[in-house]
This record gives structure tokens, C-alpha cells and sequence, in this order.
């Protein structure tokens, strides 16, 4: 008797937990599964995975990016640069954010001045050789620049770069990123539910005639591997990120799947501290670099997918100097360099996140280094830990990757190799002024053979410095679904998936 | 005879354990290293402004500080807003509260059942097959991990029987039936042999029992003798255990989420302890640590509502 009240109760805490209803799903949504997750709608604060692919979606650019990697009109539908490279006249066309208000050059120069200049900016870098943003008229804009620089219209198509409403900032402040933005993109915000997806709606007033082609999209957030790929598999999702190079040819070979492995600007590689023995020596960073087999690494690690770093910078950056023989591997000179160095014996630290990845590749580097007698030992941190010790250069090799937001290599250089930018070469403490020098030469030449030039012998140098251990580059892992068709990843990091078509509903 | 005395007193001496969880669960987020800012910021990030967020939060002032004006605004029922998501963190944890309470419940509503049917048929027959069959079950149940029979059930039943979702948790309150049970029936196999051992060994004490012998003797038939005497007296210390398992599921059923997509109070816990994001650390705390005093208190009260001689 007590037993069936029991049950009573609980049937009634069954009904009464009835979670709240959500949207129904209407027939061409586009479902996407990554596991970086949006943290916030606000383009100028965040330079993390996963704010990136939503910025895009959201917040139009002054200009596009053409699938063959040129610049073409965006919501500036001209542009003109000044013969001595140090103004840029853009021609706004006539657009209108979600909520039907009017894009002006008053928007655009507020946008532009609000990631250069926000405290809080999570990435100022593209916008640094802005010295000055005006509006000309209500649909020009006058970008003055410090110094002639080839980069800088590329960079107007930089994740961050997207316009907000000024208006609507100046009106609601933090508040007007954190439910409903108005946009100026392909899509708005429909139902934002943090730590599980962004539900993105068609924005009605997006100034490209007949885009997106689709009725809206669910970001999806899934941290586990095998749970994107089960969904994959089980027909719950259009597209997953990421997907574990163990289980790329398994998918390839399902039907209705397709894997299409996409060039990206990532690079894997190991990063070393320059400020502190024993990788202050660059005999013992050329050992640790001769010992290191990067084209078996390759395999192990990716199945053979991706390709075997030569450089320092990624391999689908402009410039990327493809002749460069890279460090080699050559286990007897490696030893001999160790030998003649000033290595005493005492083991390195692998600083390393806490993911099987990461495991694997700290392991095949401390295997390989053991060969020729480099002492390393592995130490494993989440990633608060990792980004609270590399910045304060208390590590002594850290695997991990990278990718450049644009083609243009001047951020990649600024971000990785340059001692003097900010990050002081991804926090390596490598610092040649030789390569701070190239590093601004280079972004001033407006003549792309020359600029390639220098490029070459940025990467000359510091490969054969060992800045950092190159490893492999990497395509996306994406795999997408026959219900759609358009959507792919560009090397920017961006989905087109405005692009993108329900074929079969 | 009123409970409700005993009831208050429970809910006042609450008051100094929340006080506690609160310094305890700040210290340790604010003592732990890790920054909430470089992460949330990301890798571009100079130092110059991370410097700068970090001021803006309050981080650059002294503990006691942080700590009081954390503990003023919380005295106001405000528990702060995420550091990451600049959202109020209570809108957070009320947004995801409803899938795992919903899970919970599904899972409570397989589990018990099958607990009782399981342990009844065992005890009766103990020594016999069918209750070696069970105990080898209940240790097969015990021993799998539940991350890879979530994996072996999604693969199994869900890609290739199509018979249930493998993700999500779907609109409305079939469809939530529907969407959750794998996770739930995830669950309840780790949950239900740990129950059924507890409660056949209690049963099987309980036949024993003087009591039990003198209404045999007395001539009561043997079905009446179970289902009045033997089964109430073996639920409470089950009973007990089920109390402290529903508290363990409301803030642990983290792997189920991540193995299902089902995000939860636990996965939510799992991301801000990953993002350092402390006031939902602090807030998901301090629910999980009501939470518990309900359940527990529930369980009490439900147990003087079984046998009337336990007391509050």
C-alpha cells in the first residue's frame, strides 16, 4: 500500500518535471555538432573556437572571402586603396541590420574602433595599424592607416571584424550580446541555450538576395568524440566537427556520409621554452628537432591524413614556402648536437592539456627524445593550468596546435614567430630581431614577390632556429551529411552555411 | 503527532553547513590555479587585457573582500553572474534543471521495479538458480563501465536497431521519454544491482526475523506475512541508500550527459570547473548541497511514514 503511494509520488514528480518545451524542428534546419562551445555573442570578446564559426553567422564583414581564397565585396561593395597604401575608401551598400534599421558608415566605424579599442578586446591585432576610422558620408567610410600595409583589407574579413548596431550597443550595453543581438549576417539569434546550442533563424534583412538558403541552424555543442560521430552515424546531425582520425575511414566508407577533409591554416607543433635551459640552447633544440621521425609522428597521429610540417607556419597560409626541407630527421646527428650542447641530463617538462591527443603526441615526443638521450618527462594540467603556465613561460615543450584566422601570413608571424607582438612568439620567449624586422618589412611591402620573399626567409630562419618543432598540418575532420549540400569549413575557421541547402528533408 | 517542529529544526540547522559550503567551495575555487579570464578571452588574448577583464570582475582585490561582497549579494538571493557566459547564473542552472530532474525521475521510475521484482524473486529463491543468475547479473551491471555501455547501447539500439535517439533530449514529454531512455536505462544497469543486493540480503534477514517466525507459527498466510511484515521492514535500509544515490544522480550523472548530449546540472558543473568559472561553481554547489538536505529529509520522512517507530 505504502509502496503504491509511492509510486504515486513519483509519477506525480515525473509530470510536474516536465521540461520546458522546446522549438520543434522545422524541416530545413541545418544541425552542426562541434565541440567548442559559444561563450558569448559579443565579436570583440572572445578569440576562442567555437565564438569564431558563431561570429560569422551572426555579424556581416566589410568584405567576403571567395572560395578560391580572394577578397571580394562584402558589405562594403567597393573598396579603394590610396596609391601611397595608407587610406582605404570603402562604399557601404545599402543594407540593413536584423531589426530593419539602416547599416551606416557611422556602424561600420564604430564596429571597427570598438575591437581596436575596447579594454576588454579579446583580439586587437588585424585592426593595430588603424590609426584612424571616419565616416565620409552615411555610406563611406575612411580607414587611415599608420603605415602602408598589404594585410589590411584581408583583415577586414577577420572573425572580429563584423558589424554590430551602434545604436543598439549604445542602448543596452553587455546587455545587447547576451540574448538577442541585432545582426548584420546571414542569421539572428532564434534561442541561445548556453552550455548546449545556439538556434540560429534566416535574418530576414540580410543583404545578400536569396541568402542563406536555409530556414535557420542548430550549433550543437557535444565535448564527447564518439557521441558527434554515434549522431553522425544515427542520422541526428548534418554535419560534425572534429572527427577522430581513428574513425575517418569508417565514415567515409557509410553511405550518405561524406568526408571531404578540407585545407586548414592549423599546425600542430611543439612549442619550447626559450627563456630557460634546457631548450635556451639551440643545439639542444636542433637535437630535439633531428630526433623527432614528424613524417612516422604524421602517421601515428592522424592516420596519414595530414600532411608533414617543413616550417613554422601553417601550410595553408599565402607565402607558405613549400621548398623549405624542414629540420629532418637524423637520429646520429641528433645525438652529436645533444653531446656538444650544454644539456646536463635533467629531464624537460611536456606540459600537455588533459586530452587523449595531447597524451599521444607528449608520448611519441618523450619516446623519441629518449632515443638520443633528452630526458623529458610528461605532466598533464587542464586547460586552465596549460594557459596560466605557458603565458608565464613556466614549461619547457608544449605539443599543441594553432591556425591562422586569415591567409594572409602577417598574423600567423606576429602571433608565433615575432618576439616583439605581444604573444613574444606564442609565449617561446623566441626572439630574433632579425625576424621582428622581416615581420614589419613584410606587411608594408605592397609587392606580393617581394612580400614572398621575406616571408621565405622569416621561415628560413626560424625553422632552422627551432622556434618551435613543426609537426603536421592537419585538413578539418569534418564530416557532413547528404541531407545538405554548400557546407563546408574555409580555412578561416567559418562554415559557409549560407551557403547551404536541405536537399532531402 | 506534527512533524513539522522537527522539520524546521532541520531546515535551521542547515543554515551554518551553507555558510560553510560557501567559504569552503570559494576558497577552493579561488585557491586552485587556472584564470576564468585567459579562457574565456582566448589564445590571442595579450596580457595587458586579460589584466584588464580581471580588474573589471574585482579579481585584483584582497579574498575577503570577494568573498563578502559574494556572500552580501547572495544574501539578497542573487547568486552572482557567470564569468564566462555574463549571464545570471541561477538562469543557468534553472535552464538546465529540468532534463536532469526529468532523468532522475526516469530513471527512479525503471530502477524501483525492477529492484523490488529482483530482490523479492532473489531472496525467495535464494541459493537457488535464479538467484545466482541475478547476483551474476548484478555484478556484470555493477563492473561495466557506464561510458562505454552508454557507447554499446547508442551503437546498438539507437544506429542500428533505430529504435531510440542517440542524442538529445527532444520536445515535449513523450519525445523526453523517448530521447532519455538509453541514458536513463544507462543508468538504472549501474544503479539497480547495488540496490538489489542491499535489499535481497535485508529481505533474506528479515524471513529470519522472530517476528516473522511467531506469525508463521500463528498461521498467516505466507503471502500476507511478505507482503505486510517482511517487505516494509527490509525497504528502509534500501530505502536509505536509494536517498543517497538520487543526490549522488542529481549532480553526477555527468557521463550519461556527455555520452548522450544531454546537458545537464553535471555537465554544466563539468564546464565551469574546466572554465574556472567560479560563480557557478559556487552556485551549483550551493544547489547541490539543498538538494541533498531535500532528498534526505524526504527519505526521513517517507521512512516514519513506513515504519512509524523512526523518529525525525
Amino acid at each position: 500500500m505504502n509502496l503504491k503511494r509511492l509510486g504515486r509520488a513519483v509519477g506525480l514528480l515525473a509530470a510536474l518535471t516536465l521540461a520546458s518545451p522546446a522549438a520543434t524542428h522545422a524541416e530545413d534546419i541545418v544541425r552542426i555538432a562541434s565541440a567548442y562551445r559559444t561563450t558569448t555573442l559579443d565579436p570583440a570578446l572572445s578569440a576562442a573556437a567555437g565564438n569564431i564559426e558563431t561570429y560569422g553567422q551572426l555579424y556581416g564583414r566589410l568584405i567576403r572571402r571567395a572560395a578560391d581564397g580572394s577578397l571580394e565585396p562584402g558589405l562594403a561593395e567597393s573598396w579603394a586603396v590610396s596609391d601611397d597604401g595608407k587610406t582605404v575608401t570603402l562604399k557601404i551598400r545599402d543594407a540593413k541590420f536584423s531589426d530593419g534599421s539602416p547599416i551606416t558608415a557611422d556602424d561600420v566605424v564604430f564596429s571597427l574602433l570598438r575591437v581596436r579599442d575596447l579594454k576588454e578586446s579579446a583580439y586587437s591585432a588585424p585592426l593595430q595599424q588603424l590609426a584612424e576610422a571616419k565616416a565620409g558620408d552615411a555610406q563611406t567610410v575612411i580607414l587611415t592607416l599608420k603605415s602602408a600595409f598589404a594585410p589590411f583589407v584581408g583583415n577586414l574579413e577577420v572573425f572580429n571584424t563584423g558589424i554590430v548596431s551602434k545604436k543598439d550597443v549604445e542602448t543596452r550595453g553587455e546587455a545587447a550580446f547576451t540574448t538577442t543581438p541585432v545582426t548584420s549576417g546571414p542569421y539572428v539569434v532564434k534561442e541561445w541555450r548556453p552550455n548546449d546550442r545556439l538556434i540560429l533563424a534566416a535574418n530576414p534583412h540580410y543583404w545578400r538576395e536569396g541568402y542563406p538558403k536555409n530556414d535557420g541552424a542548430e550549433l550543437i555543442e557535444v565535448v564527447d568524440d564518439n557521441t558527434r560521430v554515434t549522431m553522425m552515424i544515427a542520422g541526428e546531425l548534418d554535419a560534425a566537427r572534429g572527427v577522430p582520425w581513428s574513425q575517418v575511414a569508417d565514415l567515409k566508407g557509410r553511405d550518405g556520409i561524406s568526408m571531404p577533409l578540407e585545407p586548414s591554416t592549423v599546425i600542430f607543433m611543439t612549442l619550447l621554452n626559450h627563456s630557460r635551459a634546457p631548450f635556451n640552447d639551440l643545439k639542444v633544440r636542433q637535437a630535439a628537432a633531428h630526433a623527432i621521425d614528424t613524417v612516422a609522428v604524421t602517421k601515428a597521429m592522424t592516420f596519414g591524413y595530414a600532411a608533414t610540417a617543413n616550417t613554422t607556419l601553417p601550410g595553408a597560409v599565402d607565402f607558405h614556402d613549400k621548398d623549405n626541407p624542414g629540420l629532418g630527421y637524423d637520429v646520429e646527428d641528433a645525438k652529436k648536437l645533444l653531446k656538444e650542447s650544454s644539456y646536463d641530463g635533467k629531464p624537460a617538462t611536456i606540459l600537455i592539456t588533459d586530452s587523449a591527443e595531447s597524451e599521444r603526441l607528449a608520448v611519441l615526443l618523450q619516446a623519441q627524445w629518449a632515443v638520443i638521450g633528452l630526458n623529458a618527462k610528461i605532466e598533464k594540467v587542464d586547460g586552465g593550468v596549460w594557459w596560466e603556465r605557458v603565458p608565464g613561460a613556466d614549461y619547457d615543450a608544449a605539443p599543441t596546435w594553432w591556425y591562422n584566422e586569415t591567409p594572409d601570413p602577417d598574423l600567423a608571424v606576429r602571433w608565433a614567430l615575432c618576439g616583439t607582438c605581444g604573444s613574444e612568439s606564442y609565449y617561446t620567449k623566441y626572439n630574433n630581431a632579425k625576424v621582428d624586422e622581416l615581420t614589419e618589412t613584410a606587411a608594408r611591402e605592397l609587392d606580393p614577390v617581394k612580400r614572398g620573399a621575406l616571408y621565405k626567409e622569416i621561415q628560413t630562419i626560424s625553422t632552422e632556429e627551432v622556434a618551435q618543432i613543426p609537426l603536421y598540418y592537419p585538413p578539418y575532420a569534418n564530416a557532413y551529411g547528404n541531407r545538405i549540400k554548400g557546407l563546408m569549413m574555409t580555412p578561416s575557421l567559418q562554415w559557409t552555411l549560407e551557403e547551404t541547402e536541405v536537399v532531402q528533408p | 503527532m506534527s512533524r513539522i517542529p522537527a522539520i524546521g529544526l532541520r531546515l535551521v540547522q542547515l543554515l551554518p553547513v551553507l555558510i560553510g559550503i560557501t567559504i569552503v567551495t570559494f576558497l577552493l575555487v579561488k585557491l586552485s590555479p587556472g584564470d576564468p579570464v585567459r579562457l574565456m578571452l582566448g589564445d590571442r588574448a595579450t596580457e595587458e587585457t586579460v589584466a584588464a577583464v580581471r580588474a573589471q570582475l574585482g579579481f585584483d582585490l584582497p579574498l575577503w573582500k570577494q568573498y563578502l561582497s559574494y556572500a552580501g549579494n547572495l544574501l539578497q538571493g542573487d547568486l552572482g553572474q557567470s564569468i564566462r557566459y555574463r549571464l545570471p547564473v541561477l538562469d543557468l542552472i534553472l535552464g538546465v534543471m529540468p532534463r536532469t530532474l526529468f532523468l532522475a525521475t526516469y530513471v527512479l521510475v525503471l530502477s524501483i521495479p525492477a529492484t523490488v521484482i529482483l530482490s523479492v524473486v532473489a531472496a525467495r529463491h535464494a541459493g537457488k538458480p535464479v538467484d545466482q543468475i541475478i547476483r551474476i547479473l548484478s555484478v556484470i551491471g555493477m563492473t561495466i563501465p557506464v561510458f562505454w555501455l552508454g557507447i554499446m547501447l547508442a551503437r546498438f539500439l539507437g544506429v542500428e536497431l533505430g529504435l531510440f535517439p542517440v542524442s538529445g533530449y527532444g520536445d515535449g514529454f513523450i519525445d523526453h521519454l523517448h530521447h532519455l531512455f538509453l541514458p536513463a536505462l544507462s543508468t538504472s544497469v549501474w544503479l539497480v544491482p547495488m540496490l538489489v543486493r542491499n535489499l535481497r540480503a535485508s529481505i533474506l534477514e528479515q524471513m529470519e526475523a522472530d517476528y516473522v517466525v511467531a506469525s508463521r507459527a500463528k498461521g498467516l498466510p505466507a503471502r500476507y506475512i511478505f507482503g505486510r511484515h517482511i517487505l516494509p521492514n527490509s525497504l528502509l535500509p534500501t530505502l536509505n541508500l536509494l536517498g543517497v544515490m538520487i543526490a549522488f544522480l542529481i549532480g553526477g550523472s555527468v557521463i550519461v550527459e556527455i555520452v548522450y548530449a544531454v546537458p545537464g546540472l553535471g555537465g554544466l558543473m563539468i564546464e565551469a570547473v574546466l572554465a574556472r568559472d567560479y560563480t557557478v561553481i559556487q552556485g551549483l554547489t550551493l544547489f547541490y548541497a539543498l538538494g541533498t538536505v531535500i532528498v534526505t529529509l524526504s527519505v526521513d520522512l517517507i521512512s516514519t511514514w513506513i515504519d512509524p517507530r523512526v523518529q525525525l
